[in-house]
């Protein structure tokens, strides 16, 4: 018999019984629907992840302090002015931050406040869109002037016309003296929401002491950050007069490690939600095998019939094979379809587009044809062991 | 006279119900040879059916030896037995046996397929065998839309069409009034002509009288 001919026997028979068809292949269309939408997911994570690390400038490093000294902050600002001597540095700023709620008249936000340097701009790759940025002079005076983020000048109302107007940061006056560019992205952290204000006066009205929650370093353009770290790490180890015993207490993060971190974890979140996903196949291709079982019984008589009239047992065999692997193979590509547009809704929702990964297709496809032979070929042999006698005396 | 088409040799058929044991054949020895027509005739529960599903290769003696056209059945496999019935035998049932939501066509069909002819050929000899039988206004009715009559018909004409050496035929006739039952015998009769072997089961003594031999069977064995 040709596949043609077993596929129109099977076909007319997922004709005659409609809804048993589909309710079999429902189990296949969510499972594969899961797969493809979750993989897209978490592809769709991982390109936004790194694509926006890119965006926050790919010569950056970030120095923080670790060990049992962290909470304390075993950086200072005199830590970030040593490490501006370094060769290959282009730019440091230190950045101490705080939680504070930001008020304009009637107006609040909660927000986050960064103490930093001017050297903040060029390190975290900010565009000044109004007024000014922060001036060393007005930095090394402590003096209460603020630069706002897009969002945070948005959530208070305030324009280009308002530049010089007084805001309250925890209740403590400032002038608002620009605005930044907006960087644009969405998600877990906007880094469009903030207020930038010189370092002194965080850790003056806010933090109190002298220590930086981080050192932001931009490198000069060709040289090795990995040159850098460990010129870095040297000075600090230096100044902080660790013995060559001692651990490091801080750490510095290049670009480079952070892409990669991130990049594992969104691979790892990937791995995880297609497999969770895949038991739903699994639960989908059991489904199947059940009533391929149930259909076996049923047509009893007609496989008696069927070998009475010359079907050898490899007929029958193939009969229910093709009319399983019709029902995992089209609940697959309703599951794909239903994936793809799943993948579609939530990349347009999170903002990350969407891209169609033929691997993706090709697996899911794969995976529901194996689905339909594994848990087919069990019901189909015990339709082709059947003796004609005994299967046409079935009542 | 010609070779024994078929050659049964002390072919018992005993079936075990728990501690009871039903002999429905009995050492059964018995030879038809190539182009007879014979009607087997007896009693209900007679072992007439349980003798025809061991001729059509449906079930096997559990003692005896079967042999068709000069090979032993018992030697053969499922797949050459699968073999056999598809090109050397045309079998009705008693009970018709037609596939259920599978319009008359497509049965009768059917054991071309088996055979691996295609499509168009296949429709082209279903419909002239169902013509042959009078149901060429029937093609497209399953059998639940078909009289009881009609649907031994369609038996019929699945037998037939794949124009089989042997036709056994288990009570053709039983359920078609006497014009359609006589129409049946004439088919049989012109069949028979074109030297096929046929073998009937039939309760009615014109049917049997129109065969060139009749056998009894009577408990499970020949009668004289
Ligand atoms: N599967 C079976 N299990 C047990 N006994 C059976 C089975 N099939 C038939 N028999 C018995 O074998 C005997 C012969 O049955 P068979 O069907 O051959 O009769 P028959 O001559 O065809 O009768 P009828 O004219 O009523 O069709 C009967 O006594 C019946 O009860
Ligand atoms: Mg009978």
């Amino acid at each position: 018999m040709s596949i043609i001919e077993l596929l129109r026997l099977a076909l007319s028979r997922l004709r005659t019984s409609r809804l048993r068809a589909a309710l079999t292949m429902l189990g296949v269309i969510i499972g594969v629907a899961s797969v493809v939408a979750l993989v897209g997911v978490g592809q769709g994570t991982t390109a936004n992840i790194t694509s926006r690390l890119n965006a926050l400038g790919t010569n950056l490093l970030t120095i923080s302090p670790t060990g049992k000294g962290a909470s304390d902050g075993t950086l200072t600002l005199d830590d970030s002015e040593a490490i501006a001597k370094v060769d290959g540095v282009a730019a440091v700023a230190p950045e101490v931050s705080t939680s504070q709620t930001v008020t304009r008249g009637t107006t609040s936000t909660d927000t986050t406040v960064v103490g930093t340097t001017a050297a903040y701009a060029s390190v975290r790759a900010f565009d000044v869109w109004q007024g000014t940025f922060l001036t060393t002079p007005a930095v090394d005076l402590g003096l209460r002037v603020a630069v706002l983020g897009a969002t945070t000048a948005d959530n208070l109302g305030i324009t280009a016309q308002d530049l010089g107007a007084e805001i309250r940061v925890g209740g403590i006056p400032y002038q608002v003296i620009g605005i930044l560019q907006p960087k644009g992205g969405s998600g877990f952290q906007d880094p469009d929401d903030q207020v930038v204000v010189p370092v002194g006066s965080v850790q003056k009205y806010f933090v109190g002491g002298d220590s930086v929650r981080t050192i932001g370093v931009s490198t000069t353009d060709g040289a090795s950050q990995d040159t850098v770290t460990a010129d870095i790490t040297a000075l600090l180890r230096n100044r902080h007069e660790l013995a060559p015993s001692d651990d490091d207490d801080f750490n510095v993060f290049n670009q480079t490690q952070l892409l990669a971190a991130a990049t594992s974890i969104a691979g790892t979140l990937a791995l995880l939600l297609g497999g969770i996903a895949s038991i739903s196949l699994v639960v989908g291709g059991i489904g199947i095998m059940n009533i391929m079982l149930v259909s076996v019984r049923e047509r009893t008589r007609e496989i008696g019939i069927r070998k009475a009239v010359g079907a050898r047992g490899r007929d029958i065999l193939a009969q229910f094979l093709v009319e399983a692997l019709t029902l995992s193979l089209l609940g697959g590509l309703i599951g794909i379809a239903v994936g793809l547009l799943v993948s579609a809704g939530i990349g347009r929702l999170a903002g990350w587009g969407f891209t169609l990964s033929p691997t993706t297709i090709g697996v899911a496809v794969l995976f529901s044809l194996i689905v339909g032979v594994v848990f087919g070929v069990w019901p189909a042999r015990q339709a082709a062991r059947l003796d004609p006698i005994t299967a046409l005396r079935y009542e | 006279m010609s070779a024994p088409i078929i050659s049964l040799a002390h072919v018992s058929r005993i079936y075990e119900m728990g501690h009871v044991t039903v002999p429905a054949l009995d050492d059964v020895s018995l030879d038809v040879h190539e182009g007879e027509f014979v009607a087997i005739v007896g009693p209900s529960g007679s072992g007439k059916s349980t003798m025809m599903n061991i001729l059509g290769c449906l079930d096997r003696p559990t003692a005896g030896s079967y042999s068709l056209a000069g090979t032993a059945v018992e030697s053969l496999g499922d797949d050459a037995l699968a073999r056999v019935r598809s090109r050397t035998i045309g079998f009705v049932f008693q009970s018709y046996n037609l596939l259920p939501r599978t319009t008359a066509l497509d049965n009768v069909a059917t054991p071309l397929l088996y055979q691996g002819i295609r499509g168009a050929e296949r429709r082209r000899r279903a419909t002239a065998a169902l013509g042959r039988l009078g149901l060429a206004d029937r093609l497209d009715h399953e059998p639940t839309e078909l009289s009881g009559g009609q649907q031994q018909r369609v038996a019929v004409a699945r037998a037939i069409v794949t124009e089989p050496a042997l036709i056994l035929a288990d009570e053709p006739t039983g359920n078609l009034d006497s014009h359609a039952g006589a129409e049946v015998m004439a088919l049989f009769r012109e069949l028979n002509a074109a030297g096929r072997t046929i073998v009937l089961i039939t309760h009615d003594a014109e049917v049997a009288a129109a065969a060139g031999r009749q056998i009894h069977l009577r408990d499970g064995r020949v009668a004289a």
